[in-house]
């Protein structure tokens, strides 16, 4: 454990080396982190902690999610500071913020692919109404600076096989009349509340819409090819890809995505959206082998293990806008990524 | 440029000048000018207190002849060119200031707001649409917000059935990049026209309307001599001179332009805006120009520089309206004591 | 020795950001009993809060207050105009106090710093605006040091996130409210109110300037009115401040007041909504203290 903790330090003091003077505006500053129990909320924390242990920033920060106290006692090193306060609640039914929140990650949302199956209302009602209720909230702040709404890229609809990136302009289909696409389309509204809410009210509101990402704290459980990947592989393999192992995305490490999130909080331009994520393109049979390298025996992988003619998709973001005003880059290249994340698993793993 | 839509021009002497004038403006004058305005084919006519219907007051001045009479004695002048109000929500109502000019009969209503609040023309725009009037929506002080936000509110305003929208440079702040971006923006995304109405604090008032005009403005506010609030506005006379050179196709007659701008000359000899240290700063400052006037009181009174007043005020982002800050800015710098930010 | 004061049992209709603030002042309050905080809406953040602190709570609305009939004493209504209108003869016949928050006007307009005696009895009060509240006090207190006053005006800046859409749809009718105020307090036939809108960052604080037409000002004894007068609305609301005192300039009596909000649920900057609570609050307190006595 105290390995696995250790390494996810240094990904974060990495990170903010000679970066932190760009989050200077949080300075003193108490932020308050919706849904921030999840992977992004872990390594917020991560980061917020090397702010103040080395930084001396004096954050202090409210983690509100359903099971925040529950966070708070499987991660002691994080659940232990005296600086957070972990705040069990439902976001539906968020009444009221901290009266001196200056800052808002609102990241809370359902994002568990079963429930979309088995409880898309529950999804429409969290990631809208959810978004609805903390804004409104938001609006009760004596001098809120500003607000992260975290999106999602599926918000864009489908990606064209022949565009190599797509930009924050990029507008795909709407799929409101097929459930599967609940998840998409409730960001889709809570973008639109958070356009609302500006309109109305003048909230300073950053939209992120973020992509694809690997690290520390990431549930291997989830249903994202990276993550299937490294779970069967820990198993011993067989990888098995769906598709002929075409399919392109791009990955960006924890500790990047954080930063990410967190420029965004301190010098996003409000009402601007943002991708946020890797824009290094990598097709799933490049990555599949590129994890396989780190186990040995190399776990075998099996193609076309799908319907025949699964579709090959691409999602790779264009961070132009990102780079040039929350100085986003990818500083922690994808084998080292992949290859730390497999090391603090094991880690977890053996503890 | 042969295939150019036809150009708007509004005559806002009587209207703007008011601030130049402390709102002392005769009906002789405004008879005397407003036969000038008709004959030199100006689109519209704007008359009224510097700040619209109703705001005749302590706070910003109480004029010399009520409202209604100005606006019947203008309206007799008028067969072509049209007559036109200025209108402030929270300074007029509709059932007191719209339904009497309606029946003074006012042509046009332009209603006002600061450039973040088109909302609150809502009611005003709606009530004068039902009335089958023509209406624009104005947004004030627009140096003051992106052009994304100005261009949301010009939404607003068009979604509330504005027939126009237009971007006033009440503090004489803009630069023509800027007037190219903003104007350019909502000319592009707006269904109704677009409009300019400068102030020539800096000295860019023609520059700026120039600029406006080649970003799509059809609309473009101008007064005689430049009389009006501060270092005064677009010259009507100069504008009539560039938009002929330019080949914009618009009613005006150049020469009976000229003429009106000597009629205004002699009326309002002694009180025709002029740039001073004061309404430079103002400029600089992004405060409204109409407080060039009640700032220079106020420090005279108080023994203080005029100049530091309003440096605080365009600090404190002070909106068109709050003429009343002028005292308490004044007052504080006089006591010479730390000004406080406004929240303790 | 004078026994404690029983509390008054009263109710608020209305859970919206103006109730949930009025309820916590209730609450703060030794010689209130809040019974019941109703509205329509359970979900509203509002309902959870008063559900927090233990105050009982129905989404039944006005239905809800009439079946405590006999058991509250009087109602704050800090609904909408339509809806008081609706719910005042369910007050009256029910014989509870009605506390009008809302720009209805049903009954008298009461600015308790002027008039809270007056209106101690009557059966259904209204709190004005809130530029009223900030300046009849000081339009009465010039009326009181001055023999001849032509003409009241007044001028209220707010920050433009406390001006929600309901006020800024009613605009209106707030000038003409604010005038009637002024007209009916300070007994001046001529009156104007001007209210802007400024949306600065960080937001401002409510500011009101009062000024006055008056043929033969006496600026001392406007003075001493006025000052005794702030004093007393300072007991009321604790953030009125006097921050220019009068003066004559240009011909015109001046003075302008400030109002920090308390922020028990409202942000402080939204003076101008406090302001209107905290006058409720003493009128609610003073009805308590006279059932005592």
């Amino acid at each position: 454990m105290n390995r696995a903790i250790t390494l996810v330090r240094a990904d974060a003091e990495a990170v903010l080396e000679g970066r932190n003077g760009q989050l200077e505006a949080l300075r003193g500053q108490h932020l308050f982190i919706s849904g921030g129990t999840g992977f992004l909320g872990a390594w917020l924390l991560e980061l917020a902690a090397v702010l103040n242990e080395r930084h001396g920033f004096g954050l202090t920060v409210t983690v509100f999610s359903r099971n925040a106290r529950a966070f708070a006692q499987r991660w002691p090193h994080l659940g232990g500071l005296e600086w957070i306060t972990f705040q069990d609640g439902d976001i539906r039914y968020l009444s009221e913020l901290p009266r001196e929140t200056r800052y808002i990650i609102h990241a809370a949302a359902l994002t568990d692919r079963r429930l979309f199956a088995s409880q898309p209302s529950a999804v429409a009602e969290t990631n809208g109404l959810g978004t609805l209720r903390l804004l409104r909230a938001a609006n009760l702040l004596e001098d809120l600076k500003n607000v992260v709404l975290m999106s999602s890229c599926l918000v864009y609809g489908q990606q064209p096989w022949e565009t190599a990136q797509i930009n924050e302009s990029f507008a795909g289909p709407l799929r409101s009349n097929d459930v599967n696409a609940v998840y998409a389309e409730s960001k889709r509204f809570a973008e639109m509340i958070a356009q609302c809410a500006i309109s109305e009210s003048k909230l300073p509101v950053v939209t992120v819409r973020p992509f694809a990402f690997v690290g520390p704290y990431q549930s291997l459980e989830l249903p994202w090819a990276v993550t299937d990947f490294i779970r069967d592989s820990l198993a011993g393999g067989p990888i098995r890809i769906m598709g002929d192992g075409a399919t392109v995305r791009s990955i960006m490490y924890g500790s990047d995505f954080a930063f990410g999130v967190l420029s965004a909080l301190a010098v996003g331009k409000p009402r601007e959206t943002y991708n946020l994520g890797s824009p290094e393109a990598i097709d799933l049979g490049s990555l599949a082998r590129m994890i396989t390298q780190f186990f040995s025996p190399v776990p075998e992988i099996r193609t076309r293990v799908g319907q025949v003619g699964h579709d090959r998709n691409r999602l790779v973001p264009a961070i132009d806008r990102a780079a040039a005003d929350l100085g986003l880059k990818v500083t922690v290249p994808l084998p080292e990524a992949l290859q730390r994340t497999i090391a603090w698993n094991r880690f977890i793993q053996n503890k | 440029m042969t295939d150019q839509p036809s150009i708007t021009v509004c005559d806002a002497t009587l209207r703007d000048g008011s601030h130049a004038y402390s709102h002392q403006i005769t009906l002789e004058q405004v008879t005397a000018y407003a036969t000038a305005a008709e004959a030199a084919g100006f689109s519209f006519l704007e008359v009224g207190h510097g700040n619209g219907l109703g705001a005749s007051s302590l706070q910003v001045g109480e004029s010399l002849v009520p409202e209604g009479e100005m606006l019947s004695a203008a309206k007799k002048c008028l067969r072509r060119t049209k007559l036109s109000v200025h209108v402030i929500p929270g300074f007029a109502t509709i059932k007191r200031e719209i339904v009497n000019a309606l029946e003074a009969g006012v042509d046009l209503f332009r209603v006002g707001c600061h450039c973040t609040e088109a909302d609150i023309t809502q009611r005003h725009i709606g009530y004068v649409r039902s009335a089958g009037h023509e209406t624009w929506g104005v947004l004030m002080m627009s140096h003051m917000a992106p052009k994304e936000v100005l261009l949301e509110e010009a939404k607003k305003l068009q979604s509330y059935g504005a027939q126009g929208v237009v971007l006033m440079d009440s503090a004489g702040a803009y630069f023509p990049q800027e007037v190219t971006a903003k104007i350019g923006l909502l000319a592009s995304r707006l269904d109704v026209p677009v409009g300019f109405h400068a102030h020539d604090n800096l000295g860019l008032s023609i520059a700026n309307s120039l600029a406006a005009l080649e970003a799509g403005a059809r609309i473009i506010d101008g007064t005689a001599k430049g009389f009006g609030a501060g270092a005064g506005n677009a010259p009507l006379e100069l504008l009539a001179a560039v938009l002929r050179q330019r080949g914009y196709p618009c009613s005006v007659d150049l020469y009976r332009a000229l003429d009106a701008a000597e009629v205004a000359a002699r009326l309002f000899a002694g009180s025709l805006p002029e740039s001073t240290g004061i309404t430079i700063v103002s400029g600089l400052a992004g405060v409204f120009s109409g407080f060039s006037k009640p700032v220079q009181r106020a420090a005279a009174q108080l023994g203080v520089d005029p100049r530091d007043v309003l440096v605080e005020l365009g600090r404190r982002k002070v909106v068109g309206g709050q003429e009343d800050i002028i005292l308490e800015v004044a007052a504080e710098l006089a006591r010479g004591s730390n000004l406080s930010a406004p929240n303790p | 020795m004078t026994p404690p004061t029983e509390r008054l049992p009263v109710a608020i209709l209305g859970t919206g950001n103006i109730g949930t603030d009025l309820l916590l002042k209730v609450l703060r309050s030794p010689v209130l009993d809040c019974r019941l905080f109703a509205g329509r809406n359970l979900a509203s953040p509002g309902m959870s809060k008063a559900s927090h602190l233990n105050v009982p709570v129905s989404a039944k609305g006005i239905d809800s207050i009439q079946e405590l009939k006999g058991e509250i004493a009087l109602v704050f209504d800090a609904t909408s105009a339509p809806d008081h209108l609706k719910h005042a003869p369910v007050f009256e016949q029910m014989g509870v106090v009605a506390l009008d928050l809302t720009p209805a006007k049903v009954g008298r307009m009461c600015v308790p710093a002027v008039n809270l005696d007056e209106c101690l009895g009557l059966p259904n009060v209204n709190m004005v605006t809130c530029g009223g509240q900030a300046a009849i006090p000081l339009a009465w207190a010039i009326a009181q040091a001055n023999a001849q006053v032509e003409y009241v005006e007044t001028v209220s800046s707010i920050a433009s996130r406390s001006a929600g859409p309901a006020t800024r749809i009613n605009l209106d009718e707030y000038l003409d409210t604010t005038e009637m105020g002024l007209q009916l307090f300070a007994g001046c036939p001529r009156t104007k109110a001007i209210l802007n809108l400024n949306p600065a960052q960080p937001c401002i604080h409510m500011q009101t300037t009062i000024m006055a037409k008056i043929t033969h000002p006496d600026l001392l004894r406007t003075r001493e009115k006025v000052a005794a007068m702030v004093a007393m609305i300072k007991k009321y609301v604790p953030g009125y401040q006097l921050i220019l005192p009068p003066m004559i300039e240009g011909g015109r009596m001046v003075m302008m007041v400030r109002v920090d909000g308390l922020g028990d649920y409202l942000p402080k900057y939204a003076g101008n909504l406090d302001i209107i609570n905290c006058a409720a609050i003493a009128f609610a307190e003073a009805c308590a203290h006279r059932r005592n006595s």
